[in-house]
């Protein structure tokens, strides 16, 4: 190892602590309104009429998943099994 | 009386001089012990000695002191530390390993600087000492008394001449019994051990010769056994499994012990009986082979503890968590872990224990380098015990790369593999440390720095929402299938 283990500890004792790009006190809130939109954009997907080329059912699905992505990792992180 | 030197062992004494065998500038004659005091400190599981030498340097053309510990000590020494008389700093200690021609394992101890000829400076050797004690007799009925014995070379052994030395040996309660060594006419005059009160004192022992070397081992050390009694429990952990798990996604960071107890004091002879047990805790002192409790300091700031064992949780213990306030340093979250029966000597009990805490308190950023270090700790020690077999397990998040460990001391393996958990589609990376025989005296913290790409963050949401998509086009499928039957 090129650093040492004293050199290692000062920087911990001494650099800003993490920081993560969500709070997670905002978590709980994320996960209800991301999967409160994926379920309102699955209702409104079953809505939509059968087009020969299906371009808007795939983007209704594809924001649908995305927020179900999002929703379900900050759903997990709410319930406290921390991913 | 001057010792009458055997003609073997003077030519072996020249060789020594010629020789530089732990490869110095010294020599035995570098350095002469004016004083040598040694006291153990007894206890259960753990016997902590310290050792202060009183040196002088006779030749000043070197910083390095060799300290020597014979086979038997060097087998149960489980931590070593040495320090200036009056510092808390630690001097670099080196072990230089077993020498044939010193029959004892050697040291070295660097000092700040060179003494000068002449300059006396004072040196404090502590060790801890793990499986130096047994329960005797070993095995005790329920309420009766608990005694140990403990046994160790009489003389410290040094490469270098010594003035005078003696040993104390502090017991925690009434001492039984304690060997009194015969044959010491060459070094002392007087009687050769003195009890006061719990503490028995062994010399002074005058004008040693360099005793590092196996004739001093087979013509002049002798062994002391001291048998005493010991009003607490004897605990050991016999295995410990710590697995630290880290969540940039929670800004979490979990730690979950798998602990095996045992009570390693005198065996239960006969029969438990849950009404003496009960009426012990009431009307008498419980006794010292029963462990009802274990007292641990939790770190600062954690939420969530959890433990539970085979059967379900746990609901026998009390947690207060730290008290909120700006520096939390210094303050404990106390556990008054209660295991769900009492332990008495010879018993085991496996648990887990687990809690959260929040990732900042462990977690940096180094914006230069782009890189998280985190801080482990090693364990959370449990006074008067020590753990026979360890394994640290830290779990990183997925993505993670450059990942370079930093351990507080040399563990004794550290593997690098793959743990899969919730979500994870390639897997986190994980590092394992094991080790034996930690004391409560390794209390480092282990120190890994890591990067974790932004991408890298993304990798589960991404997950998810292409096991959500692949819904959505089974859906789309299926809307378009006609299967009513047609004429």
């Amino acid at each position: 190892m090129s650093e040492s283990y004293s050199h290692i500890a000062e920087l911990h004792r001494t650099l800003p602590a993490f920081s993560p790009y969500v709070p997670a006190t905002a978590l709980p809130y994320l996960a209800f309104f991301l999967l409160l939109g994926t379920f309102i954009l699955g209702f409104y997907f079953t809505t939509l009429p059968k087009d020969t080329i299906p371009i808007r059912e795939v983007s209704v699905a594809s924001a649908a998943s995305i927020l179900a992505g999002f929703g379900v990792v900050s759903l997990f992180c709410s319930s406290g099994v921390n991913v | 009386m001057t010792r009458l030197w055997h003609w073997t062992q003077v030519l072996y004494l020249l060789s020594c001089l010629l020789s530089v065998s732990w490869a110095t500038k010294g020599n035995i004659l570098s350095f002469e012990n004016t004083a040598i005091v040694r006291t153990v400190e007894l206890g259960g599981s753990l016997v902590a000695v310290t050792t202060t030498y009183a040196i002088q340097a006779v030749t000043g053309d070197t910083s390095e002191y060799i300290v020597a510990l014979s086979e038997a000590e060097h087998g149960v020494t489980s931590w070593i530390e040495a320090t200036l008389k009056g510092s808390v700093d630690p001097l670099q200690l080196k072990p230089l390993g077993y020498k044939h021609d010193y029959a004892a394992h050697l040291y070295s101890i660097t000092l700040p600087k060179v003494p000068v000829k002449g300059e006396t400076t004072s040196l404090v050797l502590e060790t801890v000492q793990t499986k130096a004690t047994y329960p005797w007799p070993p095995s005790s009925p329920q309420g009766g008394e608990q005694l140990l014995k403990y046994e160790s070379d009489l003389l410290v052994i040094s490469p270098y001449v010594t003035s005078v030395q003696r040993t104390k040996v502090r017991g925690p309660a009434s001492i039984r019994s304690f060997t009194t060594p015969e044959g010491l006419g060459a070094f002392t005059d007087e009687p050769t051990a003195v009890q006061a009160g719990s503490v028995v004192t062994y010399g002074p022992y005058k004008n040693i010769p360099a005793s590092a070397n196996p004739f001093f081992a087979e013509e002049s050390q002798k062994r002391i056994l001291i048998h005493y009694e010991f009003n607490e429990g004897v605990l050991t952990v016999v295995k410990l499994q710590r697995a630290a798990e880290i969540s940039h996604w929670g800004s979490n960071l979990n730690i979950e012990n798998q602990i095996l107890l045992r009570n390693t004091g005198p065996t239960l002879k006969g029969h438990f009986s849950r009404l003496d047990h009960q009426f012990q805790g009431h009307y008498h002192s419980a006794s010292a082979q029963s462990i009802r409790s274990v007292p641990m300091l939790l770190p600062a700031g954690i939420n969530t503890p959890y433990y539970y064992d085979l059967i379900g949780n746990v609901s026998t213990s009390k947690f207060r968590p730290s008290r909120s306030g700006k520096s939390r340093t210094l303050q404990f979250s106390y556990l008054d872990l209660r295991p769900r029966y009492p332990l008495l000597g010879g018993w085991n009990y496996s648990f887990t224990l687990g809690w959260d805490a929040p990732l900042s308190d462990s977690a940096k950023w180094d914006a230069k380098t782009g890189r998280y270090i985190i801080g482990v700790p090693y364990w959370t020690p449990i006074t008067g015990s020590y753990v026979e077999e360890a394994e640290v397990k830290i779990v990183l998040p997925e993505g993670a790369t450059d990942v370079e460990v930093f351990p507080p001391f040399n563990p004794l393996t550290v593997n690098r593999t793959v743990h899969t958990s919730y979500l994870d589609t390639t897997g986190r990376p994980a590092i394992i440390l094991t080790n034996t025989r930690i004391t409560d005296r390794h209390t480092g913290v282990i120190y890994v720095t890591y990067k974790v790409p932004f991408t890298a963050h993304l990798k589960k949401p991404i997950a998810v929402a292409a096991a959500t998509f692949s819904v959505f086009v089974l859906a789309l499928a299926a809307r378009r299938v006609d299967p009513r039957i047609h004429k």
